[in-house]
Protein backbone atom coordinates (compact mmCIF):
# COMPACT_ATOMS: atom_id res chain seq x y z
CA UNK A 1 0.00 0.00 0.00
CA UNK A 2 1.40 3.31 -0.46
CA UNK A 3 1.13 6.58 1.52
CA UNK A 4 -0.49 8.84 -1.39
CA UNK A 5 -4.32 7.83 -0.12
CA UNK A 6 -3.52 8.75 3.63
CA UNK A 7 -1.72 12.04 2.64
CA UNK A 8 -5.21 12.94 0.59
CA UNK A 9 -7.48 11.82 3.00
CA UNK A 10 -5.44 13.86 5.62
CA UNK A 11 -5.41 17.24 3.18
CA UNK A 12 -9.42 16.30 3.22
CA UNK A 13 -9.98 16.31 6.79
CA UNK A 14 -7.69 19.40 7.13
CA UNK A 15 -9.38 20.99 4.41
CA UNK A 16 -13.02 20.25 5.96
CA UNK A 17 -12.04 21.46 9.28
CA UNK A 18 -11.73 24.60 7.71
CA UNK A 19 -14.71 24.81 5.92
CA UNK A 20 -16.29 23.97 9.26
CA UNK A 21 -14.68 26.98 10.52
CA UNK A 22 -15.19 29.82 8.05
CA UNK A 23 -18.84 28.49 7.19
CA UNK A 24 -20.62 27.62 10.56
CA UNK A 25 -21.67 30.09 13.47
CA UNK A 26 -22.63 27.17 15.72
CA UNK A 27 -19.80 27.24 18.54
CA UNK A 28 -19.30 23.58 19.10
CA UNK A 29 -19.17 22.75 15.40
CA UNK A 30 -15.98 25.35 15.55
CA UNK A 31 -14.58 23.49 18.31
CA UNK A 32 -15.53 20.42 16.58
CA UNK A 33 -13.68 21.52 13.04
CA UNK A 34 -10.60 22.60 15.13
CA UNK A 35 -10.34 19.27 16.78
CA UNK A 36 -10.82 17.32 13.38
CA UNK A 37 -7.58 19.65 11.93
CA UNK A 38 -5.72 18.63 14.72
CA UNK A 39 -6.76 14.98 14.10
CA UNK A 40 -5.64 15.15 10.39
CA UNK A 41 -2.00 16.24 11.46
CA UNK A 42 -1.87 13.53 13.80
CA UNK A 43 -2.70 10.64 10.85
CA UNK A 44 -0.03 12.27 9.02
CA UNK A 45 2.70 12.12 11.77
CA UNK A 46 1.26 8.49 12.20
CA UNK A 47 1.69 8.20 8.32
CA UNK A 48 5.95 9.97 8.39
CA UNK A 49 6.45 7.45 11.07
CA UNK A 50 6.01 4.40 9.49
CA UNK A 51 7.48 5.84 6.38
CA UNK A 52 10.59 5.99 7.94
CA UNK A 53 9.92 2.91 10.25
CA UNK A 54 10.76 4.45 13.77
CA UNK A 55 8.51 5.26 16.49
CA UNK A 56 9.28 9.19 16.85
CA UNK A 57 6.44 10.54 14.90
CA UNK A 58 3.73 8.49 16.68
CA UNK A 59 5.37 9.89 19.97
CA UNK A 60 4.73 13.81 18.54
CA UNK A 61 0.91 12.31 18.02
CA UNK A 62 0.47 11.18 21.00
CA UNK A 63 1.64 14.10 22.56
CA UNK A 64 -0.23 15.99 20.55
CA UNK A 65 -3.59 13.66 21.78
CA UNK A 66 -2.82 15.14 24.98
CA UNK A 67 -2.63 18.46 23.86
CA UNK A 68 -5.98 18.26 22.17
CA UNK A 69 -7.56 16.74 25.66
CA UNK A 70 -6.24 19.78 27.03
CA UNK A 71 -7.65 21.92 23.96
CA UNK A 72 -10.84 20.45 24.43
CA UNK A 73 -11.28 21.03 28.21
CA UNK A 74 -10.56 25.07 28.12
CA UNK A 75 -12.64 25.48 24.86
CA UNK A 76 -15.75 23.00 26.73
CA UNK A 77 -15.39 25.55 29.77
CA UNK A 78 -15.52 28.82 27.30
CA UNK A 79 -18.69 27.38 25.56
CA UNK A 80 -20.38 27.27 28.78
CA UNK A 81 -19.43 30.11 30.35
CA UNK A 82 -20.45 32.02 27.01
CA UNK A 83 -23.54 30.08 26.94
CA UNK A 84 -24.36 30.74 30.59
CA UNK A 85 -23.87 34.70 29.38
CA UNK A 86 -26.13 34.84 26.78
CA UNK A 87 -27.91 31.80 26.27
CA UNK A 88 -27.07 31.23 22.69
CA UNK A 89 -24.52 29.31 21.07
CA UNK A 90 -24.10 31.92 17.93
CA UNK A 91 -20.91 32.98 17.40
CA UNK A 92 -21.66 36.23 15.79
CA UNK A 93 -23.73 37.38 19.53
CA UNK A 94 -20.03 37.51 21.09
CA UNK A 95 -18.50 40.85 19.63
CA UNK A 96 -16.54 42.05 23.17
CA UNK A 97 -13.78 42.38 21.31
CA UNK A 98 -14.72 43.62 18.08
CA UNK A 99 -14.90 47.25 17.29
CA UNK A 100 -18.15 46.98 15.64
CA UNK A 101 -20.16 48.55 17.94
CA UNK A 102 -17.61 51.51 18.23
CA UNK A 103 -16.61 52.68 14.94
CA UNK B 1 -5.65 -5.61 -1.38
CA UNK B 2 -7.25 -6.48 1.99
CA UNK B 3 -5.33 -3.24 3.60
CA UNK B 4 -7.12 -1.45 0.41
CA UNK B 5 -10.47 -2.26 0.81
CA UNK B 6 -10.41 -1.84 4.86
CA UNK B 7 -8.84 1.68 4.03
CA UNK B 8 -11.24 2.18 1.75
CA UNK B 9 -14.46 1.72 4.36
CA UNK B 10 -12.39 3.40 6.90
CA UNK B 11 -12.06 6.69 4.56
CA UNK B 12 -15.39 6.58 3.56
CA UNK B 13 -16.68 6.37 7.36
CA UNK B 14 -14.22 9.46 8.24
CA UNK B 15 -15.62 11.34 5.02
CA UNK B 16 -18.99 11.19 6.19
CA UNK B 17 -18.38 11.36 9.67
CA UNK B 18 -16.40 14.85 9.26
CA UNK B 19 -18.80 16.21 6.47
CA UNK B 20 -22.21 15.56 8.54
CA UNK B 21 -20.05 17.05 11.82
CA UNK B 22 -19.81 20.10 9.80
CA UNK B 23 -23.30 20.02 7.86
CA UNK B 24 -26.54 19.37 10.55
CA UNK B 25 -27.92 21.75 12.39
CA UNK B 26 -28.91 19.59 15.13
CA UNK B 27 -25.04 20.18 17.75
CA UNK B 28 -25.93 16.29 18.83
CA UNK B 29 -26.01 14.89 15.56
CA UNK B 30 -22.51 17.10 14.64
CA UNK B 31 -20.97 15.47 17.99
CA UNK B 32 -22.05 12.03 16.55
CA UNK B 33 -20.86 12.35 13.27
CA UNK B 34 -17.67 13.79 15.04
CA UNK B 35 -17.57 10.29 16.93
CA UNK B 36 -17.76 7.85 14.54
CA UNK B 37 -15.01 9.91 12.33
CA UNK B 38 -12.81 10.21 15.32
CA UNK B 39 -13.47 5.70 15.62
CA UNK B 40 -12.59 5.65 11.96
CA UNK B 41 -9.31 7.58 12.84
CA UNK B 42 -8.32 5.20 15.59
CA UNK B 43 -8.92 2.35 12.78
CA UNK B 44 -6.62 3.87 10.34
CA UNK B 45 -3.78 4.09 13.12
CA UNK B 46 -4.04 0.53 13.34
CA UNK B 47 -3.61 -0.12 9.59
CA UNK B 48 -0.53 1.63 9.81
CA UNK B 49 0.17 -0.66 12.48
CA UNK B 50 0.27 1.70 15.28
CA UNK B 51 -1.40 -0.28 18.26
CA UNK B 52 -0.36 1.60 20.83
CA UNK B 53 -1.53 4.99 19.00
CA UNK B 54 -4.76 2.94 17.84
CA UNK B 55 -5.37 2.60 22.09
CA UNK B 56 -4.77 6.46 22.87
CA UNK B 57 -6.96 7.56 20.66
CA UNK B 58 -9.51 5.39 21.49
CA UNK B 59 -8.88 5.72 24.69
CA UNK B 60 -8.43 9.67 25.07
CA UNK B 61 -10.22 11.01 21.63
CA UNK B 62 -13.46 8.86 21.57
CA UNK B 63 -13.28 7.88 25.15
CA UNK B 64 -12.75 10.88 26.77
CA UNK B 65 -12.73 13.76 24.31
CA UNK B 66 -15.69 13.33 22.48
CA UNK B 67 -17.85 11.51 25.49
CA UNK B 68 -17.56 14.55 27.43
CA UNK B 69 -17.83 16.87 24.20
CA UNK B 70 -21.64 15.28 24.07
CA UNK B 71 -21.95 15.32 27.57
CA UNK B 72 -21.50 19.11 27.56
CA UNK B 73 -23.77 19.47 24.55
CA UNK B 74 -26.60 17.66 26.69
CA UNK B 75 -26.09 19.49 29.60
CA UNK B 76 -26.37 22.59 27.62
CA UNK B 77 -29.37 21.16 26.18
CA UNK B 78 -29.71 24.18 23.35
CA UNK B 79 -33.38 24.65 22.30
CA UNK B 80 -34.02 25.00 18.64
CA UNK B 81 -34.40 29.16 18.91
CA UNK B 82 -31.22 29.17 20.67
CA UNK B 83 -29.37 27.65 17.96
CA UNK B 84 -27.80 30.09 15.61
CA UNK B 85 -29.87 31.06 12.29
CA UNK B 86 -27.65 29.57 9.41
CA UNK B 87 -29.82 30.32 5.82
CA UNK B 88 -27.20 30.32 3.79
CA UNK B 89 -24.93 27.56 5.02
CA UNK B 90 -24.51 25.54 2.18
CA UNK B 91 -23.40 28.41 -0.19
CA UNK B 92 -20.71 29.26 2.65
CA UNK B 93 -19.38 25.96 2.58
CA UNK B 94 -19.50 25.95 -0.90
CA UNK B 95 -17.90 29.30 -0.74
CA UNK B 96 -15.05 28.18 1.49
CA UNK B 97 -14.56 25.13 -0.14
CA UNK B 98 -13.41 26.86 -3.07
CA UNK B 99 -11.29 29.50 -1.10
CA UNK B 100 -9.44 26.29 0.36
CA UNK B 101 -9.02 24.12 -2.41
CA UNK B 102 -5.51 25.98 -4.04
CA UNK B 103 -4.60 25.57 -0.27
CA UNK B 104 -5.72 21.66 -0.23
CA UNK B 105 -3.71 21.05 -3.14
CA UNK B 106 -0.60 22.84 -1.98
CA UNK B 107 -0.73 20.68 0.93
CA UNK B 108 -1.17 17.63 -0.94
CA UNK B 109 1.40 17.99 -3.60
CA UNK B 110 4.11 19.08 -0.51
CA UNK B 111 3.01 15.98 1.42
CA UNK B 112 3.58 13.59 -1.93
CA UNK B 113 6.99 15.08 -3.12
CA UNK B 114 9.18 13.27 -0.77
CA UNK B 115 8.08 10.02 -3.57
CA UNK B 116 8.41 7.58 -0.13
CA UNK B 117 7.42 3.73 0.03
CA UNK B 118 6.45 2.40 2.97
CA UNK B 119 9.44 0.56 4.40
CA UNK B 120 9.36 -3.51 6.00
CA UNK B 121 8.45 -2.45 10.00
CA UNK B 122 10.94 -3.73 12.32
CA UNK B 123 9.46 -6.34 15.33
CA UNK B 124 7.76 -4.71 17.75
CA UNK B 125 6.80 -1.72 15.74
CA UNK B 126 4.38 0.40 17.58
CA UNK B 127 3.93 -1.71 20.47
CA UNK B 128 3.98 0.04 24.07
CA UNK B 129 7.27 -1.11 24.74
CA UNK B 130 9.16 0.86 21.44
CA UNK B 131 6.86 3.09 22.14
CA UNK B 132 7.95 4.04 26.04
CA UNK B 133 11.49 3.68 24.96
CA UNK B 134 11.21 6.53 22.37
CA UNK B 135 9.21 8.82 24.91
CA UNK B 136 11.06 8.49 27.60
CA UNK B 137 14.60 8.72 26.39
CA UNK B 138 14.40 11.70 23.39
CA UNK B 139 10.98 13.27 24.54
CA UNK B 140 11.09 13.06 27.86
CA UNK B 141 11.08 17.45 28.01
CA UNK B 142 8.00 17.21 25.73
CA UNK B 143 6.06 14.70 27.70
CA UNK B 144 7.26 16.75 31.35
CA UNK B 145 6.03 20.11 29.42
CA UNK B 146 2.78 18.03 28.51
CA UNK B 147 1.93 16.99 31.87
CA UNK B 148 2.06 20.60 32.95
CA UNK B 149 0.22 22.02 29.99
CA UNK B 150 -2.56 19.50 30.99
CA UNK B 151 -2.55 21.04 34.59
CA UNK B 152 -2.93 24.12 33.26
CA UNK B 153 -5.29 23.69 31.16
CA UNK B 154 -7.16 21.80 34.07
CA UNK B 155 -7.25 25.11 36.43
CA UNK B 156 -8.06 27.14 33.83
CA UNK B 157 -11.65 24.87 32.92
CA UNK B 158 -12.56 24.89 36.59
CA UNK B 159 -11.99 28.95 36.74
CA UNK B 160 -13.82 29.65 33.29
CA UNK B 161 -16.83 27.15 34.20
CA UNK B 162 -17.25 28.03 38.05
CA UNK B 163 -20.62 30.05 38.66
CA UNK B 164 -19.58 33.00 40.98
CA UNK B 165 -17.04 35.47 39.95
CA UNK B 166 -13.43 34.95 41.72
CA UNK B 167 -13.63 36.92 45.07
CA UNK B 168 -10.29 38.30 45.11
CA UNK B 169 -11.32 42.32 45.80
Amino acid sequence: MTPEPFFALATVLFSLGIVGIISRRNLFVIYMSIELMLSSVNLILAVFSRLHGDMNGSVIALLMIAVIAAEAALFLAIIVGLYRQRRTLDSDVFSKLSQRDTL
Amino acid sequence: MLENSIFAILALFLLFGSLGMISFKQTVFSGLSFLLAMMALAGLFALLENSFLFLAQIMVSVGAVVVISLLVMLSVNVNEQNLPNEPAKFRWMLFSAILVSPFALLMYKSLTHMNREFVETVAGYGSLKMMGATLFSDWVLPFEIVSVLLLTAMVGAIIIARKEPANDA
